[in-house]
């Protein structure tokens, strides 16, 4: 240990350059793997919510929950243009339990011939605190004009298209679902599978086709599932359980998650390959420093070989000093890497415009893992070299 | 008669320079006896201290085999040499070999580290070398501090303090001055007789005859005589 200790600091600036050497491989790496965290938080924290929803329900041949009330006859449950059964409340916890479902909530969509207006009009009702329902239909973020969903019962907000239509403002009532209905607010909730002409809270929804429209149904909780999916890698996975495990559901999504799955796969391998390509260069590079120090030493190594010092002393040494110096290296190009996040984060300095440089402190052993496996590989060249050299060609530079 | 301490079979080294091949030593047998002092003579470039590196297990010979006390120390493995090097035999080289940032002490103890003997044991040795060749007082000097009669005077308490039964020295005394070279073997000669060590020797005639038992001359590779 002596020797050990000696052997690394009598060569002071060849230590310093092996350490240096780590230092800034592991400095190297940390940042790219810093602004490839970055990138791929940003980026995949898009695209992970792109296209992670879909609706459930059952498709039905003919019109179910039927209105009596005379004004509005040829009401159903819809979806997606077809009618459909009535769903218990119970099925949304089914649904839930399926692994990778973040959320799923119910959704009632009704649709009806208006006379007065004469077109159909369809009126969803949704579950204004569930992220599947705001992606699956509508959210207070769509909101172009008016209030959302203020919880007056006979409130509603309205599809931008439906409003142009029919020269709708904010404040207008509409004499239509057995009733009077006020416009709250417009929104262009965009493509989603559960768009409605209008929308209110799900209770008023029941409420309205229970006493309004005097429907006939044995329950009005739902007729939509809205589900939201955690990843959208995962979606086709969900899916394929919630089909074999409710055959008689029909699932319906558009398929935008897709190609958000493959480009985040794209990425996490682009930064997969980044950190391989880096640590093979942190190999070579300590490779290269090692046999350099070998080649240094290998006179003083020949006197020690000739004075009886075994090749398995002479290689732990080799070895020791390799992982001594990829140690202190790794730990000092941390905390340089460290403190230069935390300077370009504390003067602002962005390169993808949004989020501050972020590093997972869980990442760090795996860090000094790989310089100290750096180390090890670096080691084994001047390791067989050493084994594979008579003393006398070492000290008489025959080799 | 007893068995050679040290013989050598056929020994051959070839050497490649510059694509050509030239023979260092070319087919040499010999064998030397237990506390022997065995003198190998001839001109710079003749190749002796190839012949004594081939002994020792110090370089790989092309052809040929060397045994010492029995042991082919040319098909050991590293580690079994190793274990020869440390405990048996002892190599003075004409250059010293003496680590340039090591002292004194650090130098003669480096021989000493791989017995694994006690740190006060290592001292008593060391202390009481560097006494006998009136050295102590230069222990923690390094060796570009000491004269060169010094430096050699270190590199054999080096060779010294491991106790080998052999001791192979290339041109012991080629460096040093006349006094030096004198004291230089009055101690290797005190070895042979008080501590029955035998001794192989290279020189190009520094050395004179009569402290050796048995000399050869080597010429071009080859015994001359």
């Amino acid at each position: 240990m002596k020797y050990l200790i000696k052997e690394i600091l009598r060569h002071r600036w060849r230590t310093i350059a092996g350490i240096s050497g780590y230092a800034i491989a592991v400095l190297f790496i940390l940042l790219v793997v810093s602004v490839s965290m970055t990138s791929e938080r940003d980026s995949v924290g898009i695209l992970k919510s792109t296209g992670t929803h879909f609706i459930v329900y059952i498709p039905s041949s003919s019109s179910c929950c039927s209105p009596t009330d005379n004004d509005a006859s040829d009401g159903s449950l819809t979806a997606e243009g077809g009618y459909t059964m009535m769903l218990n409340s119970d099925l949304i916890y089914s649904v839930r339990e399926i692994p990778g479902v973040k959320d799923a909530a119910p959704y009632l969509l009704y649709k009806i011939f208006d006379r007065y207006y004469n077109c159909n009009i369809s009126l969803g009702g949704i579950d204004t605190s569930s992220i599947a329902a705001r992606n699956n239909v509508c959210a207070s973020t769509n909101l172009i004009e008016g209030r959302y969903l203020s919880g007056n019962t006979d409130e509603v907000v309205a599809e931008e298209s439906f409003a142009m239509a029919h020269k709708l403002s904010v404040g207008d009532t509409l004499k239509t679902y057995g009733g009077r209905l006020v416009v709250g607010g417009i929104v262009n909730s965009g493509i989603k599978p559960g768009k409605a002409d209008l929308y209110a809270p799900i209770e008023h929804v029941r409420t309205i086709l229970k006493d309004s429209l005097n429907c006939i149904s044995t329950g009005f909780d739902m007729n939509i599932i809205v589900v939201e999916v955690s990843d959208a890698r995962i979606q086709n996975r969900v899916i394929s359980q919630l089909k074999e495990k409710m055959s008689y559901l029909s699932v319906s999504s558009y398929n935008c998650y897709q190609p958000a799955s493959e480009v985040m796969s794209v990425i996490e391998g682009t930064s997969s390959a980044l950190s391989i390509v880096i640590f093979l260069f942190l190999i070579i590079f300590s490779a290269k420093t090692q046999i350099t120090s070998l080649m240094e030493r290998i006179r003083e190594i020949g006197i020690l070989k000739s004075l009886g010092w075994s090749d398995s002393r002479l290689s732990r040494q080799i070895l020791s000093i390799s992982l001594i110096q990829s140690l202190m290296g790794a730990s000092l190009g941390i905390i340089i890497g460290l403190g230069i996040i935390n300077l370009l984060n504390h003067y602002q300095i962005r390169i993808f415009n949004s989020l501050e440089f972020y590093f997972q402190p869980d990442k760090l052993p795996l860090l000094l893992y790989l310089s100290l496996a750096g180390a090890l590989m670096a080691s084994i060249f001047p390791i067989i070299k050493l084994h594979r050299t008579k003393a006398g060609d070492m000290i008489n530079n025959y080799f | 008669m007893s068995n050679p301490y040290i013989e050598c079979l056929s020994l051959s080294k070839q050497y490649s320079r510059n694509n050509q091949r030239f023979s260092a030593i070319d087919d040499i047998s010999l064998k030397i006896n237990r506390n022997e002092a065995f003198l190998i003579k001839g001109r710079s470039g003749a190749g002796k201290s190839t012949l004594l590196n081939l002994m020792c297990g110090l370089v790989r010979p092309t052809g040929g085999k060397v045994f010492i006390n029995g042991i082919c120390i040319t098909d050991l493995p590293n580690d079994s040499l190793s274990n020869v090097l440390l405990n048996d035999i002892g190599i003075i080289f004409q250059s010293f070999n003496l680590l340039p940032t090591y002292n004194i002490y650090e130098n003669i103890e480096i021989a000493l580290v791989p017995k694994k003997l006690n740190r006060e044991m290592v001292q008593g040795i060391i202390i009481s070398y560097l006494e006998q060749f009136d050295l102590k007082d230069k222990a923690h000097l390094l060796p570009s501090e000491l004269s060169v009669g010094q430096q050699q005077k270190v590199a054999i308490i080096r060779t010294l303090v491991k106790e080998p039964s052999v001791i192979f020295a290339d041109e012991p005394t080629g460096s040093v001055d006349e006094i030096s070279a004198s004291e230089i073997l009055e101690h290797l000669i005190n070895l042979k007789m008080h501590k029955q060590v035998t001794l192989v020797m290279a020189s190009h005639g520094n050395i004179p005859d009569k402290i050796a038992d048995r000399i050869i001359e080597i010429e071009n590779g080859r015994i001359k005589k």
